[in-house]
């Protein structure tokens, strides 16, 4: 009986296989094979070897938009990570019944559309909008600012979609920490500050790690957010594939941007790993 | 404290898939945002489609007893999103009882390349742009049309002929052409614009929209400086890439929908915009200027055509004569806000339309089409256009 049951396990992953076979490992294998093809002269690929797609990815300007790309990650990154570590901390200190009001508060962004989202900043922040008529009113400042089409705007759009998955990794390691540990440094003399910079932070390393990384990686992808609240002047990476699949019409080339942002990202990823000291992906959460 | 990690744990999972469903979101909203057809267009088509919706269904009443010896089968439209109005298709369906799947992609090449995939079936009417019109033809995706099928054809007008991408007029019926032009509002502009060369003026710092599209923006560097859009000399093109920079300060935003919007809300005072951009901006505030610029005027086709192996190729030819009827052309055109081409139409729009959407006869040949060029060019303009992308933020 065991044993027959054993035999047919495979059954029920084989879909999972099957699913990962199609739908992730062919397109990423096609991806890679057409990085490696020639532009046609008006349209599609020649089957023709060639190193240039990832040649010219040394240019100047192509370098210039993945640091730039890279730069606002970063940056996103580090604000929502200031803002949404008090924000998680705090939040896994509330009552029980107080945590799940928060829980809902956070999560119900998440079911709206992202891009109905970002349509409301540009309510906000168009000239003679929500915030030029408060700061005007208030007599803040006198004329109408340009605040939206700029790069502060895309970056408080990408703080503000990002900020969810970092205020849960640190409520989620917050959350589970041993208390007793904080106890016992104070009974032992520390101070606050010490006690939570030698007990807490490092007891939710684990989680911020995760949240930055869950904020990182998306944001180096994030493209339409740069496209709506950065009136089409930000060229991040994803900006920059989108455009030589569809107007440069260099797949090939897009192709060898998308390879290597995808290499780039592993090696975050990779990175997290070893000073998480976590060997399972499934350590993100 | 198992059970809270455990909840944490799936809340993450929830939001690990919320983000996904949000990448979902954002193709496809980014899909309706990214088409031509706005959705002020929308809500036109929304109106004037419950205005005829009652006149429609009686006519069709009476045209449904004749048919029904057989099913007239279906047309499967793929074009952008809202471009043939909602109740022009409601018309062509109780007309002649053929069920219309509409389809919308978000960009010309995507339309080519769902085309390649299927071998040229699947659609039977396209509607995209010139220069991918031209690709599909030399790729044999287009077929030739029957005009015995299409007695309307003859109500083409001329001047929407004879193009490059259709030379002998066998393959395509002209939609939606327009010429892209300038537009200001003379209460902030101090400047005196009379081409795309005004547009560099240290005046207009920071208060100018522009279409997001390297091809039309260095297409009017290059006339500035007395070149055609379609130059495949790459020293011409660096040039033109240097003089761009320059202009960097005055833009504001880049777009391609809706970008009258930013016009009227104030946002800049200076726009260069698609013809149904012109004529929507031009219906909401009437004392903007419009520019046809010196240097010369740029000019463009949005074209219908039958895909090589299109499975219901002669409801596509009803369909193709059913929209070159003179009362019905006039219908789409004042909807699309696009240039009228069709010669038997102009009767039927109503006057405010018609000094807008029919153009004059001077006009065309001095239009230059946005024409695709050699690899070389396409990469050097994608180059120079994310230098300048760079130079903007």
């Amino acid at each position: 009986m065991a044993k027959k049951k054993r035999n047919r396990w495979w059954i029920t992953v084989a879909p999972l296989y099957v699913f990962t076979i199609f739908f992730v490992a062919l397109p990423l294998l096609y991806l890679l094979v057409l990085s490696f093809m020639t532009r046609a002269q008006t349209w599609g690929v020649v089957n023709e070897f060639t190193l240039d797609n990832y040649l010219r990815i040394g240019k100047p300007v192509y370098l210039n938009t993945f640091r730039e790309s890279f730069q606002l990650a970063v940056l996103t990154t580090i604000s929502t990570l200031l803002i949404g570590y008090p924000f998680g901390y705090f939040m896994a200190r509330l009552s029980k019944k107080a945590k799940g009001r928060m829980m809902l508060l956070v999560v119900i962004p998440f079911w709206t559309s992202a891009l109905m989202r970002m349509y409301g900043w540009i309510i906000i922040f168009r000239s003679k909008g929500i915030l030029d008529k408060v700061l005007m009113g208030l007599g803040i400042t006198a004329s109408p600012l340009k605040l939206l089409y700029s790069y502060p705007a895309v970056l408080v759009g990408m703080v503000y979609s990002l900020l969810p998955f970092m205020i849960l990794s640190v409520y989620s390691s917050t959350d589970k920490m041993d208390w007793s540990l904080v106890e016992a440094a104070r009974d032992l003399g520390a101070t606050k500050w010490r006690a939570f910079l030698t007990v807490t932070l490092k007891m939710t390393l684990p989680g911020i790690l995760s949240g930055i990384v869950l904020v990182f990686i998306p944001s180096m992808g994030l493209f339409f957010i740069a496209d709506i609240l950065g009136g089409g002047k930000v060229m991040l990476v994803g900006n920059l594939i989108q455009n030589q699949l569809q107007s440069g019409r260099d797949w090939p080339f897009a192709a060898a941007l998308s390879v290597v942002l995808m290499i780039f990202t592993s090696i975050m990823i990779w990175i997290y790993r070893r000073a998480a000291g976590v060997r399972e992906l499934e350590g993100l959460l | 404290m198992k059970k809270s990690r455990q909840l944490a744990a799936l809340l993450m999972a929830a939001a690990v898939t919320a983000a996904s469903l949000q990448g979902c979101a954002k193709s496809g909203g980014n899909g309706s945002a990214d088409t031509q057809a706005t959705s002020a267009q929308a809500d036109q088509t929304k109106e004037s489609a419950s205005d005829n919706a009652p006149a429609d269904q009686a006519e069709a009443k009476a045209d449904d007893k004749g048919k029904e010896d057989g099913d007239p089968g279906e047309l499967n439209i793929y074009t952008w999103a809202e471009y043939v109005p909602q109740d022009i298709i409601n018309r062509f369906e109780e007309e002649t009882g053929i069920r219309v799947n509409y389809t919308n992609f978000e960009a010309n090449e995507e339309m080519l390349a769902k085309l390649e995939t299927s071998g040229g079936g699947e659609y039977d009417i396209i509607i995209a742009s010139d220069y991918i019109i031209k690709i599909a033809a030399d790729e044999g995706l287009v077929k030739e049309i029957d005009k015995d099928k299409v007695p309307n054809y003859a109500n083409i007008d001329p001047i929407f002929q004879n193009f490059f991408y259709d030379p002998e007029n066998t393959l395509t019926v002209p939609y939606g052409p327009g010429i892209p032009l300038i537009v200001y509002d003379p209460s902030v502009v101090t400047a005196e614009i009379t081409g795309y060369d005004s547009l560099w003026d240290s005046s207009l710092q920071d208060s100018l929209a522009l279409m997001d599209s390297e091809r039309v923006v260095m297409g009017m560097t290059l006339k500035t400086m007395g070149k055609s859009f379609n130059t495949e000399d790459l020293d011409v093109i660096r040039a033109a890439g240097d003089k761009l920079m320059e202009l960097a300060p005055n833009v504001r935003v880049l777009s391609q929908n809706q970008t009258q919007d930013f016009l009227l809300s104030g946002e800049v005072s200076a726009a260069f915009l698609f013809t149904s951009q012109v004529v929507l901006a031009l219906s909401q505030n009437p004392d903007l200027q419009v520019v046809y610029p010196k240097e010369g005027l740029g000019f463009g086709v949005d074209a219908a055509f039958i895909p090589s192996q299109a499975p219901n190729s002669d409801n596509a030819h009803a369909f193709l004569n059913f929209i070159l009827d003179g009362e019905v052309g006039a219908q789409v055109s004042q909807q699309t806000y696009y240039l009228c081409p069709n010669k038997a139409s102009y009767a039927f729009l109503p006057e405010e339309f018609q000094k807008s959407l029919i153009i004059s006869t001077d006009d065309v040949p001095n239009g230059e089409f946005i024409q695709n060029v050699s690899p070389e060019a396409t990469q050097l303009h994608e180059e120079l256009w994310t230098e300048f992308k760079a130079a903007l933020d």
